[in-house]
């Protein structure tokens, strides 16, 4: 190498080395903002919560569910779809431990069979 | 005309531009790596980033950063989301430090952290089990693969675990780095085909695997190996629960009281029985045998639940239904805990009940002879 390229290779060397410093992306920053930002409201938290059971993302919904849970522990749907996706996931006792915190309070026919779905599934298997 | 040559121009250039490149790659270094957001704070959380002199009130939605500390005061809670996917919620007085993440999207990832004291919870950011990560408390090191893992460390796993048959009150336990960790799920029969998870609890030299919800663990104290694996009781669940998510007692009446109650107040369980007493002796099984209380209204008998049996809830019209009629049950079937497979050392002999767990028992299981 003639030295007067020396320090062209090294701008493309040094370069390259700080472009592979930053992580790779995986969920950016702003896409975990967004997911943070949906449970700042009971309501919107659920609608995402719902998203991830259709879509098979059980876990996610669970932390989805609970970050609703923290922000407003007052919510019983909230609670009441943990306890169900909690079933999903074969935690069938733990399910029961937290809809036992909710006896006596009201919900829809159509809320209690959609959260109590896969534990009362669970028994026929 | 005459143009410049081409060195004149060149050299201050390159100049610039090397030193720009090395500016970045100096900050790409210095500065902390995010590796996720505090999700959900409620009241009292602080972070300590690696380069800083001393904890900050820790805001919503802030950037959390390898090797920051938590603290967490009381009744306060904190979510991490982190780039992978993986969530870590930490309860109140709680302090940890994050040691690792490392994320390949194409591949697998893995996150490492200390807890020093506090309940946790810990969900892998992807099911299966190329997510390895671990939580290592004073006491123990918690490996997780792809599942869902609640942990204590401190007095309050010692309180658990006192009143858990499998342990006893006669471990001797350190209140400062006693470690319970239990396992969540995903079960076998997780729905959507959701892999399942495992988890190991490993201390002084032995190895414990957890790999069916409610599987649970506990080491004493710093050099004494996990007992377990055994299943934790109800209560001893709702206990650990309360430590991670808001105290579900807010949501009970208090003892006594009639207000607001929709059904007939004979219908309803004495107040009070979802939590034990304070040294109540629970085993991991259901109601028969002591373990957790009336079963729930309108959900039949632990553990099964029904699927055409109306329930006790208020309907939209605002008539109360008539309790149905309890179904007989037959008492759970109690599944001893299978042998250990690697060196499980077992409560300290007392005089005691024949209980299965009671070493001085003719039922407990003899050990091999090393």
């Amino acid at each position: 190498m003639k030295v007067r390229d020396f320090p062209a290779a090294c701008l493309l060397a040094l370069t390259a080395a700080s472009l592979g410093a930053l992580p790779a992306r995986a969920e950016t920053p702003a896409e975990l903002d967004a997911l943070s930002r949906a449970t700042d409201q009971p309501g919107s938290g659920v609608a995402l919560a719902r998203r991830q059971i259709a879509s098979g993302e059980l876990l996610d919904a669970l932390a989805t569910l609970e970050r609703v849970i923290l922000n407003h522990p007052e919510d019983e749907e909230a609670r009441l779809l943990h306890a169900g996706v909690t079933c999903s996931i074969d935690d069938r006792r733990g399910a029961l431990v937290e809809l036992d915190v909710l006896r006596g309070r009201e919900f829809s026919d159509s809320l209690w069979d959609e959260a109590t779905a896969d534990c009362s599934r669970q028994r026929e298997g | 005309m005459r143009s410049l040559p081409v060195r004149v121009i060149g050299k201050p250039a390159v100049a610039v531009l090397l030193v720009l490149s090395l500016a970045v790659a100096v900050m790409a270094v210095a500065a902390p790596r995010v590796i996720g957001i505090a999700a959900a704070v409620v009241k009292d959380v602080r972070i300590k980033g690696a380069g800083a002199a001393n904890f900050s009130k820790a805001s919503v939605r802030q950037r959390v950063a390898l090797a920051d500390q938590v603290h967490t005061g009381a009744a306060s809670r904190l979510q991490l989301l982190l780039l992978d996917k993986s969530k870590f919620t930490v309860g109140a007085n709680a302090r940890l430090t994050i040691d690792r993440f490392v994320y390949d999207p194409s591949g697998s990832s893995s996150f490492s952290a200390s807890v020093a004291k506090g309940a946790f919870r810990f969900m892998s950011g992807r099911s299966g089990r190329d997510n390895n990560s671990a939580i290592k408390s004073p006491a123990a090191t918690i490996g997780i693969r792809g599942t869902v893992v609640d942990g204590v460390v401190g007095e309050l796993a010692a309180a658990i675990a006192r009143s858990e048959r499998a342990i006893g009150r006669d471990v001797e336990s350190d209140p400062e780095t006693a470690t319970l960790v239990v396992l969540r799920g995903p079960g076998p029969q997780t729905r959507g085909g959701v892999s399942v998870g495992a988890a190991d609890v490993s201390a002084a030299g032995v190895t414990v695997n957890l790999d069916r919800p409610l599987q649970a663990a506990y080491v004493p104290r710093v050099g004494a190996p996990p007992i377990g694996p055994f299943t934790i009781s109800m209560p001893g669940l709702a206990r650990l629960g309360d430590l991670i998510l808001e105290p579900q007692e807010r949501l009970l009446p208090p003892p006594g009281s009639t207000a607001n109650l929709p059904f007939p107040r004979d219908n309803l369980p004495q107040p009070g029985v979802f939590l034990p007493p304070p040294g109540a002796i629970y085993n991991g099984g259901g109601r028969n045998d002591g373990g957790f209380g009336p079963g729930i209204p309108g959900l039949g008998s632990f553990p099964e639940l029904p699927v055409d049996r109306p329930t006790q809830r208020t309907r939209q019209t605002g008539q109360a239904q008539p309790s149905p009629s309890p179904t007989p049950t037959t008492a759970p079937t109690q599944t001893p805990n299978p042998p250990p497979t690697t060196t499980n050392v077992p409560p300290p002999t007392t005089a005691g009940s024949p209980s299965p767990n009671n070493p001085n028992s003719p039922n407990y299981p003899q050990q091999p002879v090393p």
